[in-house]
């Protein structure tokens, strides 16, 4: 069965590469959004079965977004990606209840199953 | 002897002659008095209204006081059998009354400072009037027996109708006597410690008086005819002796207290430490809570001996209520001496008039303190504002440089991940892979090297943690607080470790580092020890000088020693609680 994802990304460019790699590699990407409030009402209208969020988002950050995601029945699993490494952030990516982490620039098809897989943090 | 001088003392003359002459018609007219309490009383008020006159020319006080001397004799005089005189000692008998209450309510400036006391006295005023215009309107000098007296009566002679008159005047005290003491209390519920204290002998006098006054209520107007009535008429003539004493003892105590202004001008004899100038004063005045604010040189605004802004209170009124008196040197302001309303102005003045020289340089020292703040305020800024503008920095590398080269990142992925490429192409797209890999690494550590994300995301702890994951050699970290601190204080913090462990990884031939931080009685403590060769100098290496002028920046305490048992040891102590 396709797996079908939302994009959250305030960057055009970098939503559109990643639809693009991601359609490429057969999953279904169901629908973008540029900030964190429509991200949450996206993901509770279209239920997709992964969120990939950026952490930085004009309005709330991305942790916020993840809190109000698992609030809502049966919430579909969030990775969290940005352009800085995970260090930056500490603990908060554990803390936030996010499935994992994806640096930017190494998002591809593999490493976004390795993260569903729970192999990857 | 000045004219005003020459002027008193013919009104002291005159005054006397009138209250001796008023005394000798009631003895020749064997009117049944204590003619000495009388006389005793009468001179008091006669002697203590001049000295006010004289020591407070623009006071009420003193002529209020002349006044009761003066009327209180007026029924005595009216004795005598001649036209006029025996209206003028009906009219006289109704006056002294609303005259002490004024004067009690007023002192010591003279003048009535509330509504309520204006009304109080207003009322007193009003009941002593309408009594005495009836006692004018029904006088009837012949009712008692006197057919050849040549006294004229009223339009509306009648002795019951007088009588009448003079037993309300008397029965009125139930209800003006409580209104006057409510007056006296409210005074002194809003008055200041200070106004308390020199206030409270005449209050209680007052008060004394006053219930005396309440008693007389219950007797009879006509003490020669009620031994009841003339025990109280004598008891407050004795005790009507102590106002004009309370009140020169009051003037009195003013000069004592000038004495101590004598004592201030030999204490500042010997320099003064800094600072010590308004204990002095205080001490001088008798006012603990006096406060002494400098002028600024060359702009406005004012501040205290160690430097720090203050300003002049408004006026008011309570226990809480301040004046300020401005001390000026030709034309400008010199320094504040905020104080208890109640001191008096003069004694203020000479005080900061014996303190000038003193002032003047203390002022100078406040000047320099200021200054000094002002740098040290201006140096904090320059800090805070350098730290925001690496923080906007950081935040512009990652939504503008790295947000692209992450997205030509993905861009080149896709095309190495197309079939079809000629193997020299897909080795060069691997190459502009890892190239643009290692540029994206370097681009983070510099962002991470202008202000860490992990330090805005996390805090401090957090943040030094991540540093030592990244260092070079083991490092343990210790930190007794979860909590935020301030940001600027994090900020320092943070650049004092890392730039501390940098130094030993480069310098300290180390093999192992520790970080300390503790937060204690609102002050951060950031250690940083190693195992290495010691010898570090803040003097000497320019990163470890940066870091000593960042903590100086917000007030802390930075320094680096070389541990006896070997490596160093870097110490931070920055306030972090506001």
């Amino acid at each position: 069965m396709t797996c079908s994802v939302l994009i959250v990304d305030d960057h055009p460019g970098f939503r559109a590469r990643a639809r693009a790699l991601l359609v490429a590699a057969g999953y279904e990407v169901v629908g973008e959004a540029a900030d964190g409030e429509s991200g949450v009402r996206v993901a509770r209208d279209l239920s997709p079965d992964v969120v990939l969020l950026d952490v930085q988002l004009p309005d709330i950050t991305g942790f916020e977004v993840v809190r109000l995601v698992h609030g809502e029945p049966d919430p579909p699993a969030v990775v969290l990606i940005s352009s800085r490494d995970a260090s930056d952030y500490g603990g908060r990516i554990v803390r936030s209840g996010a499935q994992g982490f994806i640096s930017k620039a190494e998002l591809s098809a593999r490493t976004l199953a390795a993260v569903l897989e729970g192999n990857r943090r | 002897m000045t004219r005003r001088r020459w002027g008193l003392a013919a009104l002291a003359a005159a005054g006397t002659g009138w209250i001796l002459g008023a005394e000798w018609v009631s003895i020749h007219h064997g009117v049944p008095e204590n003619h000495l309490i009388d006389a005793v009383t009468g001179l008091a008020f006669l002697a203590g209204g001049i000295v006010a006159l004289d020591r407070r020319p623009g006071n009420t006080i003193g002529p209020l006081m002349i006044a009761f001397a003066l009327v209180s004799y007026l029924g005595n005089w009216g004795n005598i059998q001649a036209p006029v005189l025996p209206l003028l000692g009906v009219i006289g008998g109704q006056l002294g009354a609303p005259i002490l209450a004024q004067i009690a309510l007023s002192y010591p400036t003279g003048r009535l400072r509330t509504a309520f006391d204006r009304a109080v006295i207003g009322v007193i005023w009003a009941a002593s009037a309408a009594v005495t215009i009836a006692l004018l309107l029904v006088f009837n000098p012949r009712a008692g027996g006197c057919a050849r007296c040549a006294w004229e009566p009223g339009p509306l002679p009648s002795r019951d109708a007088f009588t009448t008159a003079l037993w309300v005047y008397q029965r009125a005290g139930f209800v003006l006597v409580p209104l006057f003491l409510a007056a006296v209390w409210l005074r002194w519920h809003r008055a200041t410690r200070a106004e308390r204290r020199a206030l409270a002998p005449l209050w209680v006098a007052v008060s004394i008086i006053a219930v005396v006054y309440l008693m007389g209520a219950f007797a009879s107007p006509f003490p020669d005819a009620d031994p009841f009535a003339y025990l109280i008429w004598e008891l407050q003539g004795i005790l009507q002796v102590s106002l004009p004493v309370v009140f020169v003892w009051g003037l009195l105590s003013t000069r004592l207290a000038r004495s101590a202004v004598g004592d201030l001008m030999v204490e500042l004899e010997r320099p003064l430490p800094p600072g010590e100038l308004q204990a002095s004063l205080a001490r001088a005045l008798g006012d603990p809570s006096l406060e002494l604010l400098y002028a600024r040189e060359g702009q406005d605004g004012w501040v205290d001996a160690r430097g720090r802004p203050g300003s002049l209170p408004r006026p008011g009124t309570g226990p809480q209520a301040r004046t300020a008196t401005v001390v000026e040197r030709p034309g400008r302001p010199l320094a504040a001496l905020i104080h208890d309303p109640a001191l008096d102005q003069g004694l203020v003045r000479a005080a900061a008039a014996a303190a000038g020289m003193t002032i003047e340089n203390e002022r100078l020292h406040a000047e320099v303190r200021a200054q000094l703040e002002e740098v040290r305020a201006s140096r904090q800024r320059i800090v805070e504002a350098g730290d925001r503008e690496r923080r906007r920095v950081e935040r512009n590398l990652h939504d503008g440089a790295q947000q692209r080269l992450a997205t030509l990142a993905l861009s080149l992925a896709m095309i190495r991940d197309c079939d079809g490429a000629d193997p020299a192409t897909a080795a060069l797209i691997a190459e502009a892979s890892a190239e643009l890999k290692q540029a994206i690494d370097e681009l983070r550590e510099l962002a991470r090297g202008i202000h860490p994300a992990i330090l805005t995301e996390e805090g401090l702890p957090a943040a030094v943690e991540s540093l030592a994951d990244r260092s070079a050699l083991p490092v343990r970290v210790r930190a007794d607080f979860e909590a935020r601190l301030p940001e600027p204080v994090e900020a320092v913090a943070y650049f004092v470790v890392s730039e501390s462990l940098a130094n030993v990884a480069k310098y300290a031939r180390a093999s192992s580092a520790q970080v300390e931080m503790t937060r204690r009685n609102g002050t951060l403590r950031v250690e940083v020890l190693d195992n290495g060769i010691g010898g570090a100098d803040a003097a000497r290496g320019s990163g470890l000088r940066g870091l000593e002028d960042r903590v100086a920046a917000v007030r802390g305490r930075f320094c680096v020693q070389t541990r006896a048992s070997g490596g160093t040891r870097v110490l931070a102590e920055i306030p972090c609680d506001g």
